[in-house]
């Protein structure tokens, strides 16, 4: 009986969870489509600019860029992350659990800035340095949650599992990833938010993405230019922060469903 | 409190090979031989010529490194605690001997009579020092060493450095930049420090008044935790961008307000944003924390007559202490780091130098701007860390 009205009530609630990715993802493509018509408004804002929409670059190529940054360094970080938490809890690699885990929990101390201005003086300035920097840093909390959530899978569970004849690849990916999925979706959410916000400071190094309109605002003056980008970034942040909500909840009930 | 400390030890028994620390020492050593140790630099913002370990300490220094790396490896064949005791020494004496290298460096490589000559830090020589740290975070593990320890130990390391750079280093690059700007890096400190004190703790005060009323009005929690959720999930430089055109036009348009020192740009739109961002992880940990309290224990005080008022800051407040101050260190090493990004908007403190850096492509006055910003964020997560220890009932983990 209450699970027939669990069920009814995530059936009730699957549609709006997609609701607020689609929305913001409207206002992003609709900020970087129709800033122009906005015109009137930012020149209200700033009454004596020349120009009050940004057009060294247009916006599409902008936002095209910024989520080419993010999305190569979230490959590469998703996958080796996931890779070296898998591998240092098996027995083979557990020698380097105790650093690989202290590494990753010390490194959230670094400040994001201070890595991508290091990355700097070594790689030079442009994309790569940026992409470098963001695959560093990204890795952290992917490392972090996957150990975590590998390490609270109940260990009766992987060796009933074991009892049943499974060898153990299949215990992990049959046991042991899919429990822990959640958990490191976490860490994932958390390293892509860190990592938008971050190449949007890319821009004072030579990459051009969002933050470029941000940064030629705030060195000429012009509050405009500063408010088409900071508005766009936020619209992206959001649009992809929601995704991954939505995400979590289709799993946390794909998860509880009997 | 560490993600560490929750997993279960690793193979503790000696004799079984430690590959971590043979790995590390390979890699010490190949960064220390195929990378560039140093590089010498004509002027400030040529790029400089990069030398290997040979050209810059000669063979004796070379072999001497060498020998220092392989026995950090060689000792970790056949690991026991004596063994661990002194690659920990090892460790610690490459540690202190690598400024020296430094001064040996400078004085076989930059021309006497190149006043603007300077010494840079090559890439294998950051590599094997960030290696180097690895292992003593190892061997510190592996030793079961306290936090206290290794902090005593890192701050020595860290004074020797100084003291060297300070009497010896002069040719070095970073020490060439911070001496032409002494009372700006001291002047951009202290505002960083400022900066984020303010934000840190406004966001204590309003954090704990405003956990103390979400556990009263229970609405009031779900709409404040989804609004600081949203703020958070802003990226800094847009928030920041957001918050200075609203302001620069209240900063025209009310002159009262001018007059209070709200401008677009400046410290104003920084420390909204900064106490903006500091809230959530403030007011999520402040409202664990006191929600955490056993309740058992709050009922054996209520039984021995305790008013609620004492109920709270006797029994409820303590007890909820270091989980609090734990909010206060995320907080805090938040802060530090999103202060250097106020820089951008004129807010001062030591992000000045990492942008003003990368402006002028002058790379070690971006160091000058970014290592003071992570030794500083270090510090306090350390600092707190220790101090939620040494709060949490019944002494240490």
């Amino acid at each position: 009986m209450k699970r027939d009205g669990d069920r009814e009530n995530l059936l009730m609630t699957a549609g709006p969870r997609w609701l607020w990715p689609v929305g913001w993802a409207l206002m992003l493509l609709v900020g970087v489509w129709a800033m122009p018509v906005l015109e009137p408004g930012f020149r209200w804002l700033e009454p004596d600019a020349r120009q009050v929409i940004y057009s060294r670059a247009d916006f599409v190529s902008l936002l095209a860029r910024h989520v080419f940054v993010v999305g190569i360094a979230a490959v590469v970080t998703i996958s080796v992350g996931v890779l070296a938490g898998i591998a240092v809890t098996r027995q083979w690699g557990r020698d380097f659990l105790p650093l690989i885990g202290q590494l990753a929990s010390l490194g959230q101390t670094f400040p994001p800035v201070a890595v991508l201005a290091l990355a700097v003086p070594v790689l030079g300035f442009g994309t790569l340095p940026i992409i470098v920097a963001l695959m560093l840093y990204g890795l952290l909390p992917v490392v972090r949650n996957t150990l975590a959530g590998l390490h609270d899978v109940d260990a009766s569970l992987k060796q009933a599992a074991l009892a049943m004849g499974m060898t153990s690849w299949q215990v992990l990916t049959r046991v042991e990833l899919p429990l822990a999925t959640p958990v490191i979706l976490a860490g994932i959410r958390t390293s892509v938010t860190i990592n938008i916000a971050t190449a949007a400071l890319g821009a004072t190094v030579g990459a051009s993405n969002l933050g470029d309109p941000i940064i030629a605002g705030i060195v000429n003056g012009n509050m405009a230019y500063v408010l088409q980008g900071a508005l766009l970034i936020a619209f992206l942040a959001l649009t992809v922060d929601s995704l991954f909500n939505a995400l979590q909840q289709q799993l946390q009930i794909r998860l509880s469903a009997p | 409190m560490s993600l560490i400390d929750a997993f279960s030890s690793p193979n503790r028994q000696y004799g079984h090979i430690n590959a971590v620390l043979i790995c590390l020492s390979v890699g010490m050593l190949s960064a220390a031989w195929l990378l560039g140790v140093v590089s010498v630099a004509p002027n400030r913002i040529v790029a400089g010529t990069s030398y290997g370990l040979v050209t810059a300490i000669g063979w004796p220094g070379a072999l001497l490194v060498s020998l220092l790396f392989v026995a950090v490896g060689g000792l970790a064949i056949k690991p026991s605690r004596l063994h661990y005791c002194a690659q920990l020494c090892i460790v610690t004496l490459t540690l202190l001997l690598m400024p020296f290298g430094l001064m040996v460096a400078g004085h076989w490589l930059i021309d006497p009579t190149l006043p603007q000559a300077r010494l840079g830090i090559g890439a294998g020589y950051w590599v094997a020092l960030f290696l180097l740290l690895l292992c003593l975070v190892e061997l510190r593990l592996r030793l079961e060493l306290s936090r206290l320890w290794t902090t005593l130990l890192l701050s020595s390391v860290g004074a020797a450095w100084l003291v060297c750079a300070a009497l010896w280093l002069d040719n070095l690059a970073l020490v060439q930049e911070f001496q032409a700007r002494d009372k700006q890096f001291y002047r951009a400190m202290l505002q960083h420090v400022v900066l984020v004190s303010i934000a840190v703790s406004v966001s204590v005060v309003v954090g704990l008044i405003l956990a103390m009323l979400m556990r009263r009005y229970q609405r009031l929690q779900r709409v404040a935790f989804a609004l600081l959720n949203f703020l958070q999930t802003i990226p800094s430089l847009a928030l920041f961008g957001l918050l200075l055109a609203p302001l620069a036009w209240l900063a025209a348009n009310v002159p009262f307000l001018a007059q209070l020192g709200v401008s677009g740009i400046g410290t104003t739109p920084a420390l909204i944003a900064l106490i903006a961002y500091s809230l959530l992880p403030m007011v999520r940990n402040t409202y664990i924390a006191l929600d955490e309290v056993d309740s058992n224990t709050l009922e054996a005080a209520k039984a021995m007559g305790m008013r609620p008022r004492q109920r709270f800051w006797q029994v409820r407040f303590p007890l909820a202490l270091p989980i609090l101050l734990e909010g206060v260190r995320i907080t805090a090493v938040q802060a530090i780091g999103l202060t250097a990004v106020a820089a951008l908007i004129g807010a001062g403190g030591l992000g000045t130098f990492i942008f003003q850096g990368l402006g002028q492509a002058a790379m070690d006055m971006v160091l000058l701007g970014a290592l003071p910003i992570l030794v500083l964020a270090l510090i306090v997560d350390a600092g707190l860390g220790a101090l939620a220890d040494a709060l949490r009932p019944g002494g240490h983990e």
